[in-house]
């Protein structure tokens, strides 16, 4: 999968603004949209959010788990334990990357809030790399991965179901049995 | 994004992927054999020509022959040739990958150190077993070094990363590095930006041969 698709599901998903126009209720097939009050906050897709935000036609409220000291908390939960800690969004990668992209006036603190997100973002490949190690030391037959999100199984997605493809056929090599005998004619 | 051109994947095992461009390379490898009976007229096919063209390889020579030879050749219970295993296979360089693989330059000792290893179970040697485990052992020796420099390289020349690499683990750190790379270019924006697609400017440039010639 590309960056780009993983960044087009996130675009998905559901975030406030505040319209500064007036507008009736809106019939997409993804569902119904609006009706849009000025000054009266309504939820809408992310994709419709920025394109609004673009034209000026809206003020963007962040979701409320962009907020410095909520991230410094799962900042600091995420360093403490050896799991993946559960993310405030599936998509906290995606949403952080356009939202302050797009609608940086609308978000206090926007640069405060960029680091952390890449400290946690950070913290947890280092994780996701010290456990494909330690998985592929002890020769594991499965593994759970709870918490991840697609952006992050995304980058190192490929590479290691590739590696653990080989390391399985190098597995099989070692017990010659029906594979063995067929090779006989 | 598509790619104009996706390699079909080693084979890797017991059996070759007959379309695989890099097991075909492989089995070009040479096996260190020794004839069991006399091979008659193929001294020149084999690279032993004596005075006459139509010789043939008399018993007990030691022969240099490349594995898709070799295993068309190798029956048990004829027993046309015995199947000498290559040094790296050996017992004293399996104590050596034992002890730390990744010190060891697999690309000048293999390059299809894998491969050509599993290759070589196919011939039932009497130390099959151990070749089998040292040849996984290494792979996953190997494993953490090969992730954590091609997921970390970003905008680096990685041909010094690369060099002492096996063609198999090659291929893995390419994986590697287009995730990485992938991944960088789209929390720069750039992933935003259209750009041609690799078959459309691949389509161009052999119009301008066309043209040349």
């Amino acid at each position: 999968m590309d960056p780009a698709e993983v960044e087009f599901l996130a675009e998905q998903e559901l975030v406030t603004i505040i319209p500064n126009f007036s507008l009736d209720r809106i019939y997409l097939i993804g569902g119904d949209l609006g009706p849009f009050n000025p000054g009266l906050p309504v939820e809408v897709p992310l994709w419709l959010a920025i394109n609004l935000k673009q034209r000026q036609k809206c003020r963007l409220i962040a979701p409320e788990w962009m907020d410095v000291e909520k991230l410094e908390q799962i900042r600091d939960q995420e360093r403490k334990e050896d799991t993946f800690t559960p993310m405030p969004s599936p998509y906290y990668m995606e949403l952080t990357k356009l939202l302050l992209n797009y609608a940086v006036d609308n978000i206090p603190k926007a640069d405060e809030i960029r680091t952390l997100v890449k400290d946690t973002w950070d913290t947890r490949i280092a994780k996701l790399r010290l456990s494909a190690d330690s998985f592929v030391r002890q020769q594991e037959a499965h593994a759970r991965l709870d918490n991840l999100t697609l952006m992050e199984i995304n980058t190192t997605g490929a590479f290691l179901t590739q590696a653990l493809d080989h390391m399985y056929k190098l597995r099989t090599n070692l017990q010659p049995g029906e594979s063995a005998q067929s090779q006989d004619f | 994004m598509s790619e104009a051109y996706v390699p079909v994947e080693a084979g890797f095992g017991l059996e070759e992927g007959y379309l695989s461009l890099e097991d075909i390379l492989m089995s070009q490898e040479r096996l260190p054999c020794r004839a069991e009976t006399a091979l008659p007229r193929l001294a020149a096919v084999l690279g032993k020509a004596g005075a006459e063209p139509l010789g043939s390889v008399p018993e007990g020579t030691k022969l240099e022959i490349p594995l898709w030879l070799a295993k068309g050749l190798y029956d048990n219970k004829r027993r046309v040739i015995s199947v000498e295993l290559p040094k790296i296979y050996k017992e004293s360089w399996r104590t050596v990958f034992t002890a730390d693989a990744n010190v060891v330059d697999l690309h000048k000792l293999g390059p299809f150190y894998y491969g050509f290893g599993s290759q070589l179970l196919n011939f039932d040697s009497p130390e099959n077993a151990e070749i089998a485990q040292t040849i996984l052992q290494t792979f996953i020796g190997r494993f953490r070094r090969i992730m954590d420099s091609s997921q970390n390289a970003y905008n680096e020349d990685t041909s010094a990363l690369v060099a002492r690499l096996d063609e198999l683990e090659r291929v893995l750190f390419r994986v590697g590095q287009k995730g990485l790379n992938d991944f960088q270019s789209w929390e720069m924006g750039q992933a935003s930006q259209i750009t041609a697609s690799s078959l459309v400017q691949n389509y161009r440039k052999r119009k301008f041969t066309d043209l040349d010639s």
